[in-house]
C-alpha cells in the first residue's frame, strides 16, 4: 500500500506548498461546482484528465488504474438524473422512469463535472503527504498544533485498529458465531465490531495523548517544527498550472463548443 | 485551593489533545467498520430503488458519537472532519469534496447540540443532530448534484429514506453504543468533570 503510493517522478505540484494547493484546490473546486453548462464541464473533465497524466508524476498504468475508478463514479453521478429528473421534451417512459433530452444531457453534465472532481482531487492527493499538510496547515495557516498532531497521530495508530479487527474476526471464526440467519449477523455487526474496537482504540488514543501531552505536543504559538514549510516559487508556478488549465477548458468551451446547449438547470 | 480548583476546570472547558485524539480515532473506527458494513449491505442494499440512502447516516454517526462520549463543544465537527481526513489519507479522490461537505454536516450537527447548550446528551437529541447534519448535506447536493431537478418524488423519498436513517442510526444506534462503551468503562475519564465533583473532593 505504502510502496503503491510513491510517486516516481516529483512535478511543480508536489513541490508546492500543501497548504496553498490546499487553498487552490478548494477554489477549483467552487470554480467547478458554478460551472452550469456542459460544454464547460466536459471540456474541466478533459484538461484535468490530461493534467492527472501529465501532473500527478506516477507511472501511466497506475493513474490509469486510480482513474478507472472514475467510470463508475461517472454512471452513478449520471444515471439517477437521466432516469428521474425533470425535463419537458420526453424521449421515452416508462413507469416512474422519464427520460428526457434535459435530465439526458443534465446527466451527461453531472456526470463530466464528477470526473472533473475527481481529477481535481486525486491529483492534490496523489501530490500532497499527509504529513505535509499537517506541518503547512500549522505553520501557513496556524491550525493549532493539538488538532494536526491528532490527525497525525491517528493514522498511525490506524495500522493497529485494523489487526484488532482482523483478530476480532478470526476470534469470532473460531468460536463459531456469527452463524444463525444473515440479516441478524448484519444487524449484530456493529456491536460485535465495532464495541470491542472501539473501547481499545479509546483506551489507547488515551493513553497516547496522555503522552504527547507531557511532551508538550499541544503546545501554543511558540514552538519550532521539525520539517519547515515555506512558500517558494514553484506554488506560484502551481498556481499558474492550475489557472491555466482552467482558463484553457473554460476558453475551448466557448471557442469549440461540443454540445452548444445552455445552462443546465431549469431555474437558474 | 479552591483557586486551584477553579483554574483546573477551566482549562479543562476547551478541547484537549486528549479530547481531539479520542474523537478522532473514534471516527477512524467508525469510518472502518462503516467500510466493513458497507461491503456487506451494498449485497442487500440492491433490494429497492436508493434504499443504500438508508445507511447514509452513517457518516454523520462518527460525529454524534464522539458528542455521547466527550460532550464537549466542537466535538462534532472535528469528528465530521476526521472522516474525512480518512478519506484523504487513503488517497479517495473525492477527498476535497468530501471535506468540505463533513464541515457543512459537521456545523450543523454541532448547531443542535448548542441548541440544547451541550446540556442534553440522549438518543433523540442524537438522532436530531443525525436528521440536521442530512439537512445539510441536502442543501451541499442542491448545488453539488442538482438534487432539486429530479422529479418532485425522488427528491422527497431520496431524502426522507436519508433522513430516518440518519436518525436512527446517528441517533439511537450510536446511543445504544455509547452505553455499551459506558458499561465498559471507557468513558468516564473523558468527559469534562463537574463543578460539584471538585466540590465533593473539597468537602
Amino acid at each position: 500500500m505504502k510502496r503503491f503510493f510513491e510517486p516516481s517522478r516529483r512535478t511543480w505540484l508536489h513541490r508546492a506548498n500543501p497548504a496553498v494547493k490546499l487553498a487552490l484546490f478548494v477554489l477549483l473546486f467552487v470554480v467547478t461546482m458554478l460551472t452550469h453548462r456542459i460544454d464547460a464541464s466536459f471540456y474541466l473533465a478533459c484538461v484535468f484528465l490530461l493534467l492527472l497524466f501529465a501532473a500527478s508524476g506516477y507511472p501511466i498504468w497506475k493513474t490509469a488504474l486510480l482513474a478507472s475508478g472514475f467510470a463508475l463514479a461517472f454512471a452513478s453521478a449520471s444515471l439517477t438524473m437521466i432516469l428521474f429528473g425533470k425535463g419537458s421534451e420526453i424521449w421515452w417512459s416508462f413507469g416512474p422512469v422519464a427520460i428526457s433530452k434535459e435530465s439526458f444531457y443534465r446527466g451527461l453534465h453531472l456526470g463530466f463535472r464528477s470526473i472533473a472532481f475527481g481529477c481535481q482531487g486525486l491529483l492534490f492527493v496523489l501530490t500532497t503527504s499527509s504529513t505535509g499538510l499537517f506541518y503547512a496547515l500549522m505553520q501557513r495557516l496556524k491550525l493549532s498544533p493539538k488538532y494536526a498532531y491528532s490527525f497525525m497521530a491517528s493514522l498511525r495508530l490506524m495500522p493497529m485498529a485494523l489487526e484488532e479487527l482482523r483478530i476480532r474476526r478470526d476470534a469470532l471464526a473460531v468460536r463459531g458465531s456469527g452463524s444463525g440467519s444473515r440479516a441478524g449477523a448484519l444487524l449484530r455487526l456493529p456491536e460485535r465490531y465495532a464495541l470491542p474496537l472501539l473501547a481499545q482504540s479509546i483506551r489507547r488514543a488515551q493513553r497516547t495523548a496522555a503522552a504527547m501531552e507531557v511532551k508538550r505536543f499541544d503546545a501554543g504559538s511558540r514552538r519550532t517544527y521539525y520539517y519547515s514549510s515555506p512558500v517558494t516559487r514553484s506554488d506560484a508556478a502551481a498556481l499558474l498550472l492550475l489557472a491555466g488549465a482552467t482558463a484553457a477548458a473554460l476558453l475551448l468551451a466557448q471557442a469549440l463548443p461540443v454540445f452548444n446547449l445552455g445552462d443546465m438547470r431549469m431555474v437558474p | 485551593m479552591s483557586t486551584q480548583v477553579s483554574g483546573a476546570a477551566s482549562r479543562r472547558r476547551g478541547l484537549t489533545l486528549t479530547d481531539v485524539l479520542v474523537t478522532v480515532v473514534v471516527s477512524l473506527v467508525l469510518g472502518v467498520v462503516y467500510h466493513l458494513w458497507a461491503s456487506v449491505s451494498s449485497v442487500a442494499g440492491l433490494l429497492f430503488v436508493q434504499s443504500d440512502e438508508l445507511v447514509y447516516g452513517m457518516w454523520f454517526a462518527a460525529s454524534t458519537l464522539a458528542f455521547l462520549l466527550i460532550r464537549k463543544p466542537g466535538v462534532a465537527l472535528v469528528a465530521e472532519i476526521a472522516a474525512a481526513h480518512l478519506e484523504i489519507a487513503f488517497g479517495s479522490a473525492y477527498g476535497i469534496q468530501l471535506l468540505l461537505y463533513s464541515v457543512v454536516q459537521g456545523l450543523a450537527a454541532e448547531l443542535v447540540f448548542a441548541a440544547f447548550r451541550y446540556r442534553k446528551a440522549n438518543a433523540f437529541v442524537a438522532g436530531l443532530a443525525g436528521i440536521a447534519a442530512a439537512a445539510a448535506s441536502l442543501l451541499a447536493d442542491i448545488y453539488y448534484g442538482y438534487v432539486t431537478e429530479y422529479a418532485t418524488w425522488l427528491l422527497v423519498y431520496k431524502y426522507s429514506l436519508r433522513a430516518i436513517g440518519s436518525f436512527v442510526i446517528a441517533g439511537y444506534l450510536m446511543y445504544g453504543l455509547a452505553k455499551l462503551l459506558e458499561k465498559a468503562g471507557v468513558t468516564q475519564s473523558l468527559r469534562p468533570v463537574d463543578r460539584k465533583e471538585y466540590d465533593a473532593l473539597d468537602g
